[in-house]
């Protein structure tokens, strides 16, 4: 208590010197949380892409289908599969899917593309291919239209109504191509994805696929993000015949961006606070040399090292975190505001964005779930910053710094 | 009288390596309990380095301090440090007293240190600070006292845990004379009455007057040491 009491008093000893490193640490901390809470809002941005335009939140396929994507691999008992989880209550709903890889032929070129099947009113409530269409309704799709992504279509010069033909390989081995006509544009926030998908009514797929009534792929929506890795797992328990794939699994790439950002995120925040911390360094090591007489008095009338160490650490702890609360509270309130009003990233290139993944507003979000590593990070930067103040208070001399 | 401190043969050298300063040569010295002692002599004559040598702030080149039958001079630095928390009371010419603590917290700095239970530290702190008489003045800082004040509160520091003795260097060299005549009157009375012991160095006549033996150093040496016995014919003299 005793420790307590002069650290706390000692850091208002000089106001306007620990008010400046506390507006400091404010201000660290308030660049530091913004960049976590816009990248935390970039990547479940991204990831909600991936869930609702790419994967949903789980995947059946055969086990083989994902490594050869050959179209004999589709789902077997596929109807048992579907009345059980049907019956789920986690599962909102359910989409099947058939695949097959191919090549599409305009009048200008051609390109490899992933030839999808879909159950165009299915589809509408699993995956956000509604609102990738912005006017056309996907429910009108017929069964010799194709729907086409941006990319594609300005690569190919490719519009609405031109025709195109698709070729692959059906599930007896034979060669088929088939012509459709382009419904409809589609554009997602990743220009990568619409420049690879196209999308086809499954029953017309199917049928040139030889595949009646099956499907290679099962995309499931949950009520709640949450409850897919637990779902996952009950899935792969219950199905062993099918590979259970959640969005981690389906899009790996998303899955390393978001554990690196996670990480490089803090490695900013951890620059910031060692930059920090030669502030810190700097003010500790004057108030140990103002004190000297001080400090050398409480040696000699019998003060511990361990006690001096207290003091001294626990002053620039103080010091140090004082300033926290109010970077983290302007922070959040900031974070606030842009998380309803959206901030438009469009100046650093639409495109650009596009092209990974992103879309171009982005809804920060405030990283509480880092706030208690934040301030780990912030006792840290303070202790390692009083280091040298406390070697230098315990070299003190009381016979040299006291008249005595 | 039992002795408090028994220095044998003790000498300090500064900058032994470059240029050495002889501070202090082959002193002996013999303390007994209850003694009112002045360390006198000319600025260099090592009264400041035979205080910091007895009070443990320092420690000789040569000889041995013997302090409530404890070589100090063998102690490590924890163990020191903890000697002259238990047994050593000390009065600073600047009165050092800690500016963010309290003139209660300042006295009870040392009780605290040394895990006084709550009770126990009022009880005493109320008793000192009505020995100093600066019961209205406990919850202020040092910044608003005066001087006077500030060294008083220095005193009670010092007595807390009756120590075994006290020293204090130059205690009234930053008191106007007023201030000084009282302090001079707190030290001693707490030394007639309870049997205190002070040490300390001073170039103040007054303090000098008052004191009971008078050590004189020169140049590292003791020079004269006038005795209890010899001071109280002098004073039966006067």
């Amino acid at each position: 208590m005793l420790i307590l009491t002069i650290a706390w008093r000692n850091v208002w000893r000089n106001g306007w010197r620990s008010a400046v490193i506390m507006l400091s640490v404010a201000i660290g901390l308030l660049a530091g949380t913004l960049v976590l809470a816009l990248y935390k809002g970039m990547m479940n941005s991204r990831v909600q892409t991936v869930i609702r335009c790419e994967t949903a939140h789980l995947q059946l396929h055969h086990p083989a289908f994902r490594e050869e994507y050959d179209v004999r691999y589709f789902i077997p008992g596929l109807d048992t599969v579907l009345h059980l989880l049907r019956q789920h209550p986690a599962v909102r709903e359910i989409a099947t899917r058939s695949i097959v890889q191919g090549m599409l032929v305009s009048t200008t070129g051609s390109a490899g593309v992933s030839i999808i099947g879909i159950e165009a009113e299915k589809e509408k409530t699993v995956s956000s291919l509604q609102q990738k269409l912005k006017t056309e309704d996907v429910s009108k799709f017929k069964k010799n239209q194709i729907l086409i992504g941006k990319k594609l279509a300005d690569k190919l010069n490719i519009e609405k109504k031109h025709k195109v033909v698709l070729t692959f390989t059906d599930s007896a081995g034979n060669l088929v191509s088939a012509a459709f006509r382009t419904a409809a544009i589609y554009q997602s926030d990743n220009s990568s994805y619409d420049e690879q998908h196209v999308f086809v009514q499954g029953e017309a797929l199917n049928e040139l696929l030889l595949t009646n009534g099956q499907a290679h792929e099962l995309a499931i929506l949950l009520h709640h993000d949450d409850s897919a890795d637990s779902m996952k797992q009950a899935l792969a328990k219950r199905l062993p015949q099918l590979r259970v794939s959640d969005w981690q699994d389906l899009s790996p790439e998303t899955h390393l961006l978001v554990v690196t950002v996670d990480y490089y995120s803090l490695i900013i925040m951890g620059i910031i606070l060692t930059a920090l911390a030669f502030g810190i360094l700097n003010t500790m090591l004057m108030a140990i040399l103002e004190r000297s007489r001080e400090l050398s008095m409480m040696l000699a009338l019998g003060t511990s090292r361990q006690r001096m160490l207290g003091i001294v650490f626990m002053e620039t702890v103080f010091l140090t975190t004082s300033g926290a609360p109010f970077g983290l509270v302007a922070a959040w309130l900031i974070v606030y505001y842009f998380n309803v009003q959206g901030l438009d990233l469009s100046s650093m290139g639409e495109e650009m964005l596009s092209s990974f993944g992103f879309s171009r507003i982005v809804y920060p979000e405030f990283p509480y779930e880092k706030i208690p590593d934040i301030l780990l990070l912030v006792v840290l930067t303070a202790l390692l910053a009083g280091i040298i103040p406390a070697v230098r208070a315990l070299r003190l001399r009381p016979a040299e710094n006291l008249k005595m | 009288m039992p002795t408090v401190i028994d220095a044998h043969n003790i000498s300090k050298t500064y900058n032994p390596e470059t240029i050495p300063v002889p501070a202090i040569r082959q002193v002996h010295l013999h303390i007994e309990s209850g003694e009112f002692t002045a360390l006198v002599g000319p600025s260099g004559s090592g009264k400041t380095t035979l205080l910091n040598l007895i009070g443990g702030l320092d420690k000789p080149d040569t000889g041995n301090i013997v302090i409530a039958g404890q070589d100090i001079t063998r102690l490590g630095n924890a163990s020191l440090n903890k000697f002259r928390m238990q047994n050593i009371g000390f009065i600073f010419q600047s009165f050092n007293l800690i500016p963010v603590l309290t003139a209660r917290e300042n006295a009870e700095f040392i009780m605290l240190l040394q895990g006084w239970p709550k009770r126990k530290r009022e009880e005493r702190i109320q008793q000192l600070f009505a020995e100093i008489g600066l019961t209205v003045k406990m919850d202020v800082r040092p910044g608003k006292l005066s001087g006077g004040q500030q060294q008083r509160v220095a005193v009670a520091r010092a007595l807390a845990t009756k120590p075994q003795f006290i020293l204090a260097d130059e205690p009234t060299a930053n008191l106007d004379s007023v201030s000084a005549s009282h302090l001079l009157d707190l030290m001693h009375r707490l030394n007639q009455e309870e049997h205190i012991t002070f040490i300390f160095s001073t170039h103040d006549q007054r303090v000098i007057d008052r004191a009971r033996r008078v050590i004189t150093l020169v140049d590292g040496q003791i020079a004269s040491d006038t005795s209890q016995v010899s001071t109280e014919h002098r004073q039966i003299a006067e």
